[in-house]
């Protein structure tokens, strides 16, 4: 049914989509198109993007790891101060990258609270590694995977796991061979998404990690520094990271918000 | 419906309003005055102490400051044009904005040296700029491109250390200030800064450079083509470039500018 837009929202509505268009219009069109497979394949610009795969990679493995039982405890958990525990984990989706590598570095830095023991008794040091950039990511990145997971977790029908418990399924059995099974598009939803916030950090990463070619220059740090020098090499770069977040939505579709379009669903 | 209609209205008026704002600023001739100034992010301190100085002498005007890497902030001049006067850290920056969009009384206002600086421990034990080669230490430079990086990249070479002390370097910094908050933090060794970095810093420990090892920075000003209030750019610099600028720069740590 085709139903009348009114002329204000239809004039703001296209304000608000050429805001968002623009730019990355901008991007394509000043892209040095015939140069960029070059551009792209330079020994620097190669770097930049293998560190940055294997950062957001490993970024989005540890994620996962510790993200996926922390929301089934947030799921399943009964205890005081659940709500709180949450806030506390979407925490990093809403703080300012910035404060998250200071925050990292009081905490995980040479003299940070933990870190200056972790020096000190393991020889480990994080800030200016590549395991300080996959720190960084994961800080940034674990919250989508735990939202995500929350969310799939709480959709499913308790029946299955006392069907499963009724018919002598241990309780870590019946997690690993009935429930993530069943929410594995969510899982793979909120890794998705994690891995593509990790590929894009920049904040955290420079605050903490530092920034040097091969070890914790990943792409936006890379785009970043090119400017400074070659703005079509950094247009290059960043139209990479561009096409990347527009596979990771292609992928995801419906699944980001959670809307179905009437015109190609079925619902 | 109608109140659609309404909110159209007031968000078109405040981005209208805005525009015409902030037109009419910068073409005021009476009443506020609003002087943009891009500076290296090695002014800071000193600048933002001129800035205060130049507003009282001035009253009616406001310094607004955009500190950064000198080379960060040429290009921004170069594609937006809305500085009115510009402090690099280098002739090389100011070459950038002199030729697009251009300038007028260019003028080298101040000179820096380098140092080395280190955490008030000094863990890594650098007394010296040979001691930035010690296996270990980890050291943090300006990104090159950046001109504290640069200054510092050629003051290696000069004194043949480069092939010794780059395999050091931990992080290349995207301007002054963050070089120096490595180390504020504690968590590089050293780092490679200017002078005036540690005037008014007790966090860090400097270590003087000889002047026979050392390179000095020269820093250019000039009024950018195309300023709506170039007489009141010309004056900033004037300022700058007065007895007043010069004691306060020197109080911050900067040198005189070149002789000839």
């Amino acid at each position: 049914m085709y139903r009348r837009v009114p002329l204000s929202f239809v004039v703001l509505g296209a304000i608000g989509a050429a805001f968002v268009a623009l730019p990355v219009l901008g991007l394509a069109l000043r892209a040095p198109w015939g140069r960029i497979v070059e551009m792209l394949s330079g020994p620097g610009a190669r770097t930049a993007l293998r560190l940055s795969l294997e950062v957001s990679l490993l970024a989005t493995v540890c994620s996962v790891v510790f993200g996926v039982p922390l929301a089934w405890i947030l799921a399943r958990g009964t205890f005081r101060g659940r709500a709180l525990l949450r806030a506390l984990v979407i925490l990093p989706l809403v703080l300012p990258p910035v404060v998250a590598g200071v925050g990292l570095l009081q905490a995980l830095g040479r003299r940070g609270i933990v870190g200056s023991w972790l020096e000190r008794f393991a020889g480990v040091q994080l800030t200016f590694t590549t395991a300080g950039a996959v720190v960084a990511a994961t800080f940034v990145s674990i919250p989508l995977v735990v939202l995500s997971a929350e969310a799939g977790f709480r959709s499913l029908d308790p029946r299955f796991e006392r069907a499963a418990a009724v018919l002598g399924a241990k309780p870590g059995y019946t997690l690993r061979r009935v429930i993530l099974p069943m929410v594995a598009p969510q899982l793979v939803a909120g890794a998705v998404l994690a891995w593509a916030r990790a590929l894009g950090e920049f904040g955290a990463t420079i605050t903490f990690a530092g920034n040097l070619e091969g070890r914790t220059q990943t792409v936006p740090l890379a785009v970043f520094q090119t400017l400074q020098t070659d703005q079509e090499g950094a247009i290059a770069l960043s139209l990479v990271l561009v096409v990347l977040s527009i596979c990771v939505l292609v992928a995801l579709r419906d699944r980001i918000t959670g809307i179905q379009d009437r015109a190609t669903g079925t619902g | 419906m109608k109140r659609l209609t309404t909110l159209s209205v007031v968000v078109a008026t405040l981005v209208l309003g805005g525009c015409s704002s902030s037109s009419s600023t910068s073409a005021s001739t009476s009443g506020s005055t609003e002087l943009t100034v891009f500076a290296a992010s090695s002014l800071t301190a000193a600048f933002n102490q001129i800035g205060s100085d130049f507003e009282s002498a001035n009253p009616g005007t406001t310094v607004t400051f955009n500190y950064g890497s000198s080379t960060d902030l040429a290009t921004q001049i170069g594609s937006e044009g809305t500085a009115d006067v510009f402090a690099s850290a280098s002739g090389t920056a100011m070459d950038t904005v002199a030729k697009d969009p251009g300038v007028t009384d260019r003028t080298d206002f101040a000179t820096n040296q380098l140092v080395i600086i280190t955490p008030t421990d000094d863990p890594a034990g650098v007394s010296t700029l040979q001691d930035l080669t010690k296996p270990g230490v980890q050291v943090v430079l300006g990104a090159a491109a950046v001109p504290v990086g640069d200054y510092a990249r050629q003051m290696l070479d000069e004194n043949k250390l480069t092939d010794e002390v780059m395999p050091n370097v931990v992080s290349n910094e995207a301007d002054d200030a963050s070089v120096v908050a490595k180390v504020n933090s504690g968590e590089a060794d050293a780092a490679i800064v200017y002078a005036s970095d540690v005037a008014s810093n007790t966090d860090v420990r400097a270590v003087p450079i000889p002047t026979n090892q050392n390179v000095v920075a020269t820093y250019p000003i000039a009024v950018v083509t195309g300023s709506s209030i170039a007489t009141v750019a010309k004056s900033f610099v004037t300022h700058v470039t007065g007895s007043q600028g010069e004691a306060t720069l020197q109080q911050f740590g900067f040198g005189p500018p070149p002789t000839g």
